[in-house]
């Protein structure tokens, strides 16, 4: 209560005089010309090498040349969307031995979308309603081991989460506000019911399974395993491993779940996810992103990253206490990472200061977040471009040579 | 199956330019490219269609101008940090329509969901992290009785409650301290009980922000000018409708304060509700050249064709004995003339929406306005047009009209 008046009063100070015409320009002079424009330096903006992977806040993965002919393509395309989704879903279920998919506004989306469609079932009182859930289930199993950052999608329609750890929680926590049951691959935590056992006993309850797999490309091939593993519905991310639209993801799984999700999402009005648009050019990308990404083989993928790295390591290795190796991830993701090391008593640098010192270079690089690294100096072929490589090298050789 | 899917992609492969972008706007026509494009989408089951009732998102929207291919283009390339994109693209924005600031959204739609969150969490990250769960914070959006509309749902996706009012005893009973927002909906309709100025003017009273949904009010683009100067705290438009940008792209205009909670309850944030509404940062570029090139686009000459066109189907219909044709001009919602056709039912023996659907099974396919968008009337626009497809559109009009007392 207190704090609606601290809020008004907030605003209060805030409310401009000429309200939100304040400014009383109409610019419309100094638009420049078409044509080879380099619209980040006119807006002050610097782009920088992106070593660090197909983070969103890094604006997201590089598309693969054909993924970008085929926006280009459909860029200037009207189709109708339905029949475009009804064709791309099915294209897409085919390709990954699918009953149903759908093109999604990224892996959030899948999991909103998902989340809805399992409390609703296509009734369409119950997605108007949404995201008021009275009179609706509305929990959502999750072991507790699954929490994450990004489980806030769960709770966008209207869910609540109910945390397990044994069968035993699973089988108390069942009941008639279930909607759904959650599992996270891959997780840092590991599982107290691993993915066979949950299925199981999902299938005993009739409880619908949501698998978020969204960072678990490359390889592509892993969609595949996943649309076949047993879940209900599953979900990636398009603009990161597959390298596919920046928003655009995949929810895969059962035709009735994946109907109703599209029914609750763009460009329909009855639901929540109208908001959650998909242009007719990413869902045409999003396809062809698949398609490409299936049709490269892990090897193939991987000797290409192996080959900007070998660039990287040619410039640096012969630094005195300088370690240099690529290595490929386990677990679900097969990604190839370059680990960089020294010798703090040859060379006088911070792991941090080494961070600061690329953001701060010219061109600006970023690498991979500590976060994921474990402090480690880690760095991703993904997102580079032709030529980046060569210059990433150098800016290392530079501040290491530096600090010698 | 698998043969449609390798055509299809080595089809894109051979027809698709090495360098630059495919412009085809509607003026430019028909070249083979975009005849093989066509057959693409045609391999992958989707026909294309004459569109005569205008750039709706179910059709694809409106063709992107150009130069907004062309930034995409540049954006896919370059890599830049998705928050500094979005200041710096904001800014922008906020200068050339003359707003306190602005932000690029996943459309109208998303403009509406993100501007009501911000409305009711402000910059408190607690509650941005919460809703739809309200608990606690104030979630009541007051909207005119007349005003509710289709898309008035997207107010109550965040977990805001809609409260109806009409008067300005309504409005004095209904604000209260869970009182987040007022709504607006730009020009509907156009005969309220209560002034758009005294509506305004009650909610500067009662300090609370008032937002405007004026998704459909474009063209002409100088109406983005007019309602910011009304004192509307957030305003909303379409980015790939009237502006010619981006598909799921729109524009969210506005109080610095709000904007900047807007964002906060938006993508990319990790735990924002709003972070499955994800604006590519190809979007965000092609939004602020979409602004531009509006801006400068000769509004006049366009509507000038669009006339033409319209005139031209009205003369070919209106010479058809018992049907009664009308050109009209609205100039309340987007400036978009249309012909309105109406026929003596005891010659032609067919229902409006029998019309549309047997315009929508015809060869070529071809999408009119009837039904609840137009009164149950049946209208064609120009707006999205293509040179010679006018004459279709009436000619597939006249041959269902007169087929229909054909036994």
């Amino acid at each position: 209560m207190t704090g609606r008046r601290t809020l008004l009063k907030g605003m209060a100070g805030a409310v401009p005089t000429g309200l939100i015409g304040a400014s009383t320009q109409f610019v419309n002079a100094a638009i420049p010309e078409a044509g080879g424009r380099d619209y980040f330096a006119e807006l002050g903006l610097r782009p920088f090498i992106n070593a660090a992977g197909a983070y969103s806040a890094y604006g997201g993965a590089r598309m693969r040349p054909e993924v970008v002919q085929a926006m280009r393509f459909a860029a200037s395309q009207k189709v109708r969307v339905r029949e475009l989704h009804d064709a791309v879903g099915a294209r897409v279920a085919e390709l990954v031995g699918s009953e149903a998919a759908m093109v999604t506004s990224g892996a959030t989306a899948s999991i909103v979308l998902g989340t809805a469609a399992c409390m609703t079932r296509g009734d369409e009182a119950r997605m108007r309603q949404l995201p008021d859930t009275t009179g609706i289930p509305n929990e959502v199993i999750i072991q507790k081991k699954h929490r994450n950052t990004y489980d806030r999608a769960l709770i966008v329609p209207g869910a609540r989460l109910v945390e397990v750890q044994t069968e035993e929680d699973v089988h108390r926590a069942a009941g008639d506000r279930t909607a759904m049951m959650f599992f996270l691959l891959p997780t840092q935590r590991g599982d107290d019911i691993p993915a066979v056992r949950y299925r199981e006993i999902a299938a005993e309850l009739g409880i619908p399974t949501f698998c978020d797999a969204a960072t678990t490309t490359p390889p592509a091939t892993n969609v595949v395993e996943g649309a076949q593993a047993g879940f209900d519905l599953i979900c990636y991310s398009g603009g990161k491993g597959l390298r596919g639209p920046y928003s655009a993801g995949l929810l895969i799984g059962r035709r009735d779940l994946v109907s109703f999700a599209r029914r609750h999402g763009a460009p329909n009005d009855l639901s929540i996810g109208r908001g959650m648009k998909v242009s007719i050019e990413e869902y045409i990308g999003m396809l062809v992103a698949l398609q490409t990404a299936l049709g490269i083989s892990e090897a193939a993928d991987l000797a290409f990253k192996q080959g900007r790295f070998e660039r990287i390591i040619e410039a640096i290795h012969d630094l005195p206490g300088v370690e240099v190796s690529t290595f490929v991830s386990g677990g679900h993701t097969s990604e190839m990472y370059l680990d960089i090391n020294w010798d703090t008593n040859k060379i006088d640098l911070t792991r941090e200061d080494f961070v600061q010192e690329l953001r701060d270079n010219d061109p600006s690089i970023e690498i991979r977040l500590f976060a994921f690294s474990g402090g480690r100096i880690h760095l991703s072929a993904t997102v580079m471009a032709d030529g980046e490589d060569v210059i990433v090298g150098e800016a290392i050789r530079r501040i290491l040579r530096a600090h010698s | 199956m698998k043969t449609n899917r390798r055509q299809f992609l080595s089809s894109l492969g051979a027809a698709a330019p090495v360098a630059g972008i495919v412009h085809s706007p509607a003026a430019l026509g028909d070249d083979e490219t975009l005849l093989s494009v066509s057959n693409d989408f045609a391999d992958l089951g989707v026909k294309s269609f004459i569109n005569a009732i205008g750039p709706y998102s179910s059709l694809g929207g409106a063709v992107m101008w150009p130069e907004v291919i062309d930034a995409m283009d540049y954006a896919i390339r370059h890599k830049i940090r998705m928050s500094d994109l979005q200041d710096a693209v904001g800014r922008r924005i906020a200068a050339l329509l003359g707003t306190n600031a602005a932000m690029v959204t996943s459309g109208a739609t998303g403009a509406i969901i993100l501007g009501t969150a911000a409305c009711m969490t402000g910059g408190n990250r607690e509650r941005q992290e919460r809703i739809p769960d309200t608990t606690g914070m104030p979630n009541e959006v007051l909207i005119l009785k007349s005003q509710r509309y289709l898309y008035d749902r997207s107010i109550r996706a965040p977990g805001a409650v809609l409260v109806e009012v009409e008067t300005e005893a309504d409005i004095r009973a209904a604000v209260n301290e869970r009182t987040a927002m007022m709504f607006y909906l730009q020009n509907r309709p156009s005969n309220l009980a209560l002034t758009v100025e005294a509506y305004i003017r009650l909610a500067k009273e009662f300090v609370v922000p008032i937002f405007c949904d004026a998704a459909t009010t474009i063209p002409p683009v100088s109406n983005i000018r007019r309602t910011a100067e009304m004192g509307f705290d957030l305003v909303c438009y379409s980015g790939g409708k009237g502006l010619r940008g981006p598909y799921s792209a729109g524009l969210l205009l506005g109080r610095e304060d709000l904007v900047r909670h807007a964002r906060g309850n938006g993508a990319p944030n990790h735990r924002a509700y709003g972070r499955s509404m994800k604006v590519a940062p190809e979007e965000y570029l092609g939004m602020m050249v979409a602004v531009e090139k509006s801006l400068q686009f000769d509004e006049a000459a366009d509507f000038e064709r669009q006339l033409e066109l319209i005139e031209q189907m009205d003369a070919s219909l209106s010479s058809l004995e018992g049907v009664i044709s009308e050109i009209r001009t609205p100039d309340a919602e987007a400036r978009e003339p249309y012909v309105e056709v109406r026929w003596d039912s005891s010659r032609y023996p067919i229902a409006v929406a029998d019309v549309k659907q047997a315009l929508r099974d015809g060869e070529p396919s071809v999408e009119v306005r009837a039904l609840f968008l137009s009164d149950g009337q049946l209208h064609l626009t120009a707006t999205m047009l293509k040179p010679g497809e006018a004459e279709i559109v009436t000619r597939r009009v006249r041959e269902i009209l007169l087929g229909s007392g054909v036994v």
